[in-house]
């Protein structure tokens, strides 16, 4: 049989879509939710979102998702330090334009999600980059901010969540969390749960190691290829020079990244240190951190253009110096991750 | 090479008999070299263990920059048993990278610490210190957030410092910082203290102030509503010996962080102000606006957040606000305290 008039099959959960979840997995032969529109993911990374139509079939090696536009409306936590104030941030996903070329969500998509995208994973994510933005400078809420300062800080916050995610922000209030979160509270189960090494900022780092460095590795690799092409894109549009110097810089910065793409889609295999020749499992471990330290370049990457886009001129050069390092610290990283074993330099 | 930072720091630690050993630290291009590179005269073991103090010291960086090589020579060698120099090589580190800046031209530090990855410095051997020199553990520095007044991620009590400007006639104007230490008081088992102000304890201040500073506090939490019989409160000060209530705006501000009720700055959080109404959350006016100003001019570092009473708006002298700005730190005048 053709199949002609086979019924579509219902995607699973599909009410959660709008709610707890921000994105679902489709499979060849579902049925488009009404009102979500779907992204495809072929085998090479590239996206593109096919027109509505009763099923859907995928292509060998494709990649299906259907996203609900939203709105979705989050409590953000700018400050790890300060639990009980927070952003009641709501947020729908940038939909306006169908035949855009590109959409940054569905990037995000393709390089980051593995499955179904839940809204706390993506609200954890959004406050990860705002808390890295705000302990590094790149935004500014200091206490008892004026209203010019907060002002600026939603432009910036608007044009970080548009880079980073693809997200355009409709609203944005500080709250009082007090109410659900007890500060006290928190701090006597820290005191009960680990006297000795409370949950610091290594914990991530154990967390890793722990974790299948394999399949961590993979992700960033993917994350890398997909996403570096990105970055140059948007260094070309964001960051317009103002002088022949930095014309000079840009030119300089992108032809470092465009070698950086070349290396990070000619990585060798994890697992082997020559062809046939296997390597040792503490070598793997360090070169999954290379590559893992390389996605963290990344998001300070698109952190970056969010603020290359609204600079003014006399603004740039500490940009251009940022980027320099930023450059700096993908190319220091993939190199780790290219060779077999640590060079001991002094 | 970037361009943040200065090209070669010292950091001084007081050795066991009292003189001083001089650590040195120095920034050039990386080159494909280690990113720390340490040395010792005539000693193997003691560049590695510094190598690894400083490695796990920049864990609790977020921001990594792979163009710099810095290298960090300490000109004697300590004893094998003595740890005390690991604070004054960790923060040659971070001066020579310009993420901190000392207060004062020749730093003098002491500390050691097993948990270094988590920013905690445990404790100092050395006795009889001179007067004015960084001590570590939890009667001096007990974390590396601390430097800009932060409160700790991972410890159980909470505390943070402000600084207030002090008048004293010119020369000798200072900051002079304070510290709410908040601990959690447990519920119901005994009956936690019907007065807020009863909780509040102000060890080594005449009553008077002590009187004072519970008025303000308490005052304070009335204001935000949520932190009645929740919190045991130990407020210190940098020092005691001076006159008036300028310092209820940064003590106020300090609580707020300490509770995790108030946005951070990114590095001091400078304020001057006080009130006869906390209660309502409302900032009233204080004196001497020309010598504070001078010297918060002379003061403010990189991200430093420096409010003021709104009273203050006409009287701030030309350009004091770009002035700030140049310096990398940021002013507010406030009528209310509270989120905008």
């Amino acid at each position: 049989m053709l199949g002609l008039f086979k019924r579509a099959t219902p995607v699973a959960d599909a009410c959660e879509l709008g709610r707890t979840a921000v994105a679902l997995p489709l499979y060849s032969g579902c049925g488009m939710p009404p009102g979500c529109p779907v992204v495809v993911v072929d085998g090479r990374g590239s996206t593109r979102r096919p027109a509505p139509a009763k099923r859907i079939e995928l292509r060998e090696g494709e990649l299906a998702f259907a996203f609900h536009p939203g709105p979705y409306t989050v409590d953000l936590q700018p400050f790890a330090q300060a639990p009980e104030i927070g952003l009641r941030t709501s947020f729908a996903i940038d939909n306006l334009d169908p035949n855009a070329a590109h959409h940054r969500f569905d990037l995000y998509l393709a390089s980051e999600v593995a499955g179904r995208l839940a809204l706390d994973a993506l609200a954890g994510a959004v406050e990860a980059a705002v808390q890295r933005e705000l302990r590094e400078g790149g935004l500014d809420l200091p206490p008892c901010a004026t209203i010019e300062e907060w002002n600026a800080f939603r432009l910036g916050l608007n044009q970080l969540l548009y880079m980073r995610f693809g997200l355009s922000v409709d609203d944005c209030v500080p709250v009082d969390l007090g109410a659900s979160r007890d500060y006290a509270a928190m701090l006597v189960a820290r005191a009960q749960a680990c006297p000795a090494q409370a949950a610091a900022a290594p914990a991530r780092v154990c967390a890793f190691d722990a974790a299948e460095p394999t399949l961590v590795d993979a992700r960033a690799l993917r994350r890398l290829f997909l996403e570096l092409p990105g970055v140059m894109c948007g260094l070309r549009l964001a960051a317009l020079p103002a002088s022949p110097e930095q014309f000079r810089q840009q030119q300089a910065l992108l032809q470092r990244l465009d070698l950086l793409c070349v290396g990070a889609s000619t990585m060798p295999a994890l697992g082997l240190a020559a062809p046939g020749q296997p390597l040792h499992i503490d070598e793997q471990l360090r070169r999954a951190r290379h590559s893992r330290r390389a996605t963290a370049s990344l998001d300070e990457a698109w952190a970056l253009l969010a603020r290359l886009k609204g600079a003014s001129p006399d603004l740039l050069a500490p940009l251009y110096d940022e980027c320099d390092r930023i450059v700096a610290n993908l190319e220091a990283d993939c190199a780790g991750r290219r060779c077999p074993r640590e060079e001991v330099a002094a | 090479m970037s361009t943040a930072g200065v090209a070669m720091v010292e950091c001084r630690s007081v050795l066991p008999d009292g003189s001083l050993l001089t650590v040195t630290a120095a920034r050039r291009p990386r080159a494909g070299r280690a990113e720390v590179k340490c040395q010792a005269p005539g000693d193997t073991r003691l560049p590695e263990r510094m190598q690894e103090v400083v490695r796990l010291a920049r864990h609790t960086e977020t921001r990594f920059d792979s163009r710099d090589q810095v290298v960090i020579s300490i000109d004697r060698v300590p004893a094998a048993s003595d740890r005390d120099w690991e604070l004054a090589v960790v923060l040659a580190d971070r001066m020579v990278r310009g993420l901190w800046q000392a207060p004062r031209a020749a730093v003098v530090a002491n500390g050691w610490s097993d948990a270094w990855h988590l920013g905690r410095i445990e404790g100092h051997a050395v006795q009889d210190a001179p007067p004015g020199t960084l001590l570590g553990g939890p009667d001096g520095l007990a974390h590396l957030g601390q430097l800009a007044g932060h409160p700790d991620r991972a410890a159980s009590v909470s505390s943070a410092r402000a600084w207030f400007p002090l008048h004293a006639g010119g020369a000798a104007d200072s900051l002079c910082w304070v510290e709410v230490s908040v601990h959690p008081l447990s519920q119901g088992r005994d009956e936690g203290p019907a007065d807020e102000e009863q909780t509040i304890a102000v060890p080594g201040q005449d009553a008077a102030r002590q009187l004072a500073v519970r008025q303000a506090l308490a005052g304070a939490r009335e204001f935000d509503g949520r932190a009645a019989g929740r919190w045991r409160t130990t407020v210190r000060f940098g020092e005691s010996g001076f006159q008036g209530r300028s310092f209820e705006l940064a003590l106020v501000l300090a609580d707020r962080m300490a509770r995790g009720r108030e946005f951070l700055p990114r590095a001091r959080l400078i304020a001057t102000g006080q009130s006869q109404a906390w209660h309502a959350g409302q900032v009233d006016t204080v004196e001497g606006v020309a010598p504070k100003c001078a010297l918060l001019l002379r003061e403010a570092a990189p991200g430093d957040r420096i409010l003021l009473p709104q009273a203050w708006q006409a009287a701030l002298p030309e350009g004091f606000g770009e002035r700030l700005r140049a310096l990398g730190a940021s002013v507010a005048c406030v009528e209310r305290i509270g989120i905008i």
